[in-house]
């Protein structure tokens, strides 16, 4: 990419696809992506709909993990709130947020308002209200199985409402099954095992995913879809040496 | 005891002059058995009520055509039954009867939003309001007390009532001298109340036969009476009920629903039956409270809508607000959602005559700044989007993490409504590790682990088995040594059932993480071979009775 016109005219027609694709453009500088990824794995651009998937549900905690490390990228002193959502009675299955376990990983607790519903279409009207307000950042929902009510037309409107509201979506799915949906982005998270703690290698270690972009494109250093080894500490990592440079070896 | 006892104050500053009104509802339980039974209702014969005490079969309500035969609360079942043929006898059920009263009273709400039950002679049959300030709403206070009887009189219940200017009078002449309606100075002077028998006081049995025994048998007589003599007689409680009467002694009524200061209400000429009208009310109501809530000065922070059926029901909704707010369109949508959750069990009856909207929980509020200057972080935006969720989903349906001061980590937080729950405290930090979920319940797990602490090498958990590779602990959760033996026995862990766990409880969400508390468990962090980190305990020592029990509590990232 060699003289500002032509970098300006790809920029434009970035936005004209993004606007006739309805979704805002993901593709930033290579340079401005680099200095993002440390804070927000990829830096995704706020108002998406995003599905996470993971092939079991005893994966939960690390999908929570991933999406939680996401959306605090997206809390600015004007969008604070982070709500976590799901049917009450299925709290049993994969556990609720805990407070110390939140400070702990970096996500300050008071910035989570949780939300127990008893129905799914109750959840997903909590889901289209909370993606209205200004001052919320992300909404992250559990949704086990493959509810008949979230079909294309839900995904949908969901997507649209993000990209009005301005606040993303995480649907933290379970199962191997994909529908159709409008989800700008769907990526598979599964845990890996941990490299172990500094001073003793048989202790666990900070959290570690396996991810796989299966929907979405990313441009910038990395403008396909690919998989990842990423790693937490005080904020995402990428295991650079190996996926990148395997990324870029295929390229 | 229904009311409280304050002495009027008789100093330069006077004290509002306040109205009464006193509702006697002499066969109120008769006509509500009549009213859940067809049978009854249709019938010609007379009706009584009575009650087993100790191995008789007493009377203790009758209906007018029962009275009209002479029956009465002196006689038991079987004279009853002799004196009137064909009689028809119903065993009395009290709690039943007494809640029914309960919601009647609040129906009757629609008068006034003052309205107590005074059990002072039977616990169902005599109701007071407050009405000061009000009867202008009907035209004046003689409109009122006909509207009222009026409109019992359509629900087959029959009623009389009088106004004064003290309970005491009211319940005088509401059984004596119905539809009295006596002025300050009458009640004040007793001169209202001279003819009336001096069971209207609202005595014992033993004063009145004293009285009697003076030859006293009406107020007029007692009033000229030297009052030492009579308060040396018949007691201190005597003069009470005397002065209470006359208006020298303030009676307060405490009433039923909680007095919202600050209410709106709409009457409908043709009754409502549909919940959509209602809530096209509500649009309207809530906008005339606003400017109402604003002319004073306030917010609210609670909201009730109580809906008046033609047929003596109130439904009263409520919604809660994060912060004190005036905004009409804002509580208009909180009902709606509420209204939303509530359609299935909508039931009009026969129709809705009125609908009220109160304030409570009331506190200065400024008037709104809404110049480009104004703050404006989006907070108020949040909370009005709690409060929209809290009244569709219920409150206990939104949450967030509070923190209890506590060296216990899993009792250190738990979840509770934000519409109640006071701003977040900073948690210290804890720099051991902890879950990012965590189970409601522990649920009981089978681990192989070196005896007698060693880390667990692999477990089994809901049928699967799971090999750990790496694991750190244990960490010593130890117990509250505050508490007596009796406590902790109480808190005592005990492992769900296994049909428990499997449909987890839908009736009420729990909210409390982990209430139990037990004493001495060894955490541990372990990580099985797909990389997965749990969060596990051991409940007891190796080598101890019981014999130690695993349990998994919660996932790490």
């Amino acid at each position: 990419m060699g003289s500002p016109a032509k970098q300006e005219a790809l920029e434009a027609l970035r936005a004209r696809i993004a606007a006739i694709e309805n979704r805002p453009p993901l593709g930033e500088s290579g340079a401005d992506l680099r200095r993002k990824q440390v804070e927000g794995f990829l830096a995704s651009a706020p108002g998406l709909l995003h599905e996470v998937f993971t092939p079991e549900e005893r994966n939960a905690g690390a999908t929570l993990g991933f999406s939680l490390g996401q959306a605090r990228a997206l809390i600015k002193p004007d969008r604070p709130a982070v709500f976590y959502m799901g049917l009450a009675h299925e709290s049993q299955e994969r556990g609720l947020p805990y407070g110390p376990g939140l400070q702990n990983f970096g996500f300050a607790p008071e910035h989570l308002t949780l939300v127990r519903t008893q129905t799914m279409p109750e959840l997903l009207w909590a889901i289209e209200e909370a993606l209205s307000c200004r001052a919320v950042a992300a909404v992250i929902a559990d949704i086990g199985g493959h509810p008949k009510i979230l079909d294309f037309t839900v995904s949908r409107r969901l997507s649209l409402r993000a990209v009005s509201g301005g606040a993303s979506v995480f649907l933290n799915r379970y199962g191997t099954g994909r529908e159709a949906s409008a989800a700008q982005l769907r990526w598979r998270v599964e845990p890996a095992v941990s490299e172990g703690q500094r001073f003793d290698p048989r202790a666990p270690g900070n959290a570690r995913w396996q991810i796989i972009l299966e929907k979405g494109l990313l441009s910038g250093d990395i403008n396909r879809q690919g998989d990842w080894k990423l790693s937490w500490n005080h904020g995402f990592e990428l295991d650079a040496d190996k996926s990148i440079a395997r990324q870029q070896a295929a390229a | 005891m229904n009311w409280t006892q304050t002495r009027v104050s008789h100093g330069s500053k006077r004290q509002p002059e306040r109205r009464y009104l006193v509702l006697h509802v002499p066969y109120w339980a008769t006509d509500c058995f009549k009213r859940h039974d067809r049978t009854l209702a249709e019938s010609t014969q007379p009706l009584v009520l009575y009650e087993k005490q100790k191995s008789a079969l007493n009377i203790v309500a009758v209906d007018a055509l029962a009275e009209k035969a002479g029956l009465s609360s002196d006689l038991n079942l079987a004279q009853a039954r002799a004196a009137v043929p064909g009689l028809q006898a119903r065993e009395i059920d009290r709690p039943f009867l007494e809640a029914a009263f309960a919601d009647f009273a609040d129906w009757l709400s629609f008068a006034s939003p003052v309205v107590a039950v005074l059990p002072d002679v039977t616990a169902f049959g005599d109701l007071g309001f407050d009405v000061t300030g009000v009867t202008h709403l009907f035209g004046g206070e003689q409109a009122m007390l006909a509207e009222v009887l009026k409109r019992l009189g359509h629900i087959g219940i029959l009623a009389q009532g009088a106004i004064s200017s003290s309970i005491g009078a009211s319940w005088a002449l509401a059984r004596y001298a119905p539809s009295t309606i006596a002025t300050h100075e009458q009640t004040l002077e007793g001169s209202v109340l001279a003819d009336l028998p001096i069971g209207a006081l609202r005595l014992e049995r033993e004063q009145i036969s004293s009285l009697s025994q003076l030859g006293l048998r009406r107020i007029g007589q007692v009033l000229d009476y030297e009052r030492l003599h009579l308060q040396a007689r018949l007691g201190e409680s005597f003069i009470r009920r005397l002065d209470q009467a006359r208006g020298r002694v303030s009676e307060q009524i405490r009433p039923r629903i909680p007095v919202a200061e600050h209410f709106v209400e709409r009457r409908f000429a043709e009754p409502l039956g549909l919940l959509d009208d209602v809530l096209l009310v509500t649009t309207d109501l809530a906008l005339r409270l606003a400017s109402e809530l604003e002319m004073a000065g306030l917010g609210a922070r609670s909201f009730h809508l109580m809906i008046y059926r033609v047929d003596y029901k109130l439904m009263c909704l409520s919604v809660n607000a994060a912060r004190a707010t005036r905004e009409a369109s804002h509580i208009d949508r909180l009902f709606r959602n509420r209204a939303e959750r509530l359609s299935g069990e909508f039931d009009a009856g026969f129709g809705i005559e009125m609908v009220r909207l109160a304030a409570t929980e009331l506190s200065p509020l400024q008037s709104s700044q809404t110049s480009v200057f104004a703050e404006d972080d989006g907070t108020g935006d949040l909370h009005r989007l709690y409060d929209r969720m809290s009244s569709r989903l219920g409150s206990q349906a939104v949450l967030r993490t509070v923190w209890v001061n506590t060296h216990i980590p899993e009792k250190a937080a738990g979840l509770a409504p934000v519409v109640t729950a006071p701003e977040t405290l900073s948690f210290p930090g804890e720099e051991e590790p902890r879950p990012i979920r965590l189970l409601p319940a522990p649920e009981p797990i089978k681990v192989t682990a070196e005896v007698p602490d060693g880390p667990p090498a692999s477990m089994v958990w809901r049928r699967i088995l799971y090999r750990f590779v790496k694991a750190s602990g244990p960490e010593r959760i130890g117990e509250e040594w505050w508490l007596d033996e009796f406590e902790l026995s109480e808190r005592r862990l005990l492992p769900p059932r296994p049909e428990d766990r499997r449909k987890p409880a839908s009736e009420k969400p729990r909210i409390e993480i982990l209430r139990h508390i037990i004493p001495s468990r060894d955490y541990y962090v372990a990580e099985d071979d797909g990389g997965r980190r749990f969060w596990l305990f051991r409940q007891g020592l190796y080598g101890e009775e019981p014999n130690p029990q695993w349990f998994m509590h919660g996932f790490l990232p």
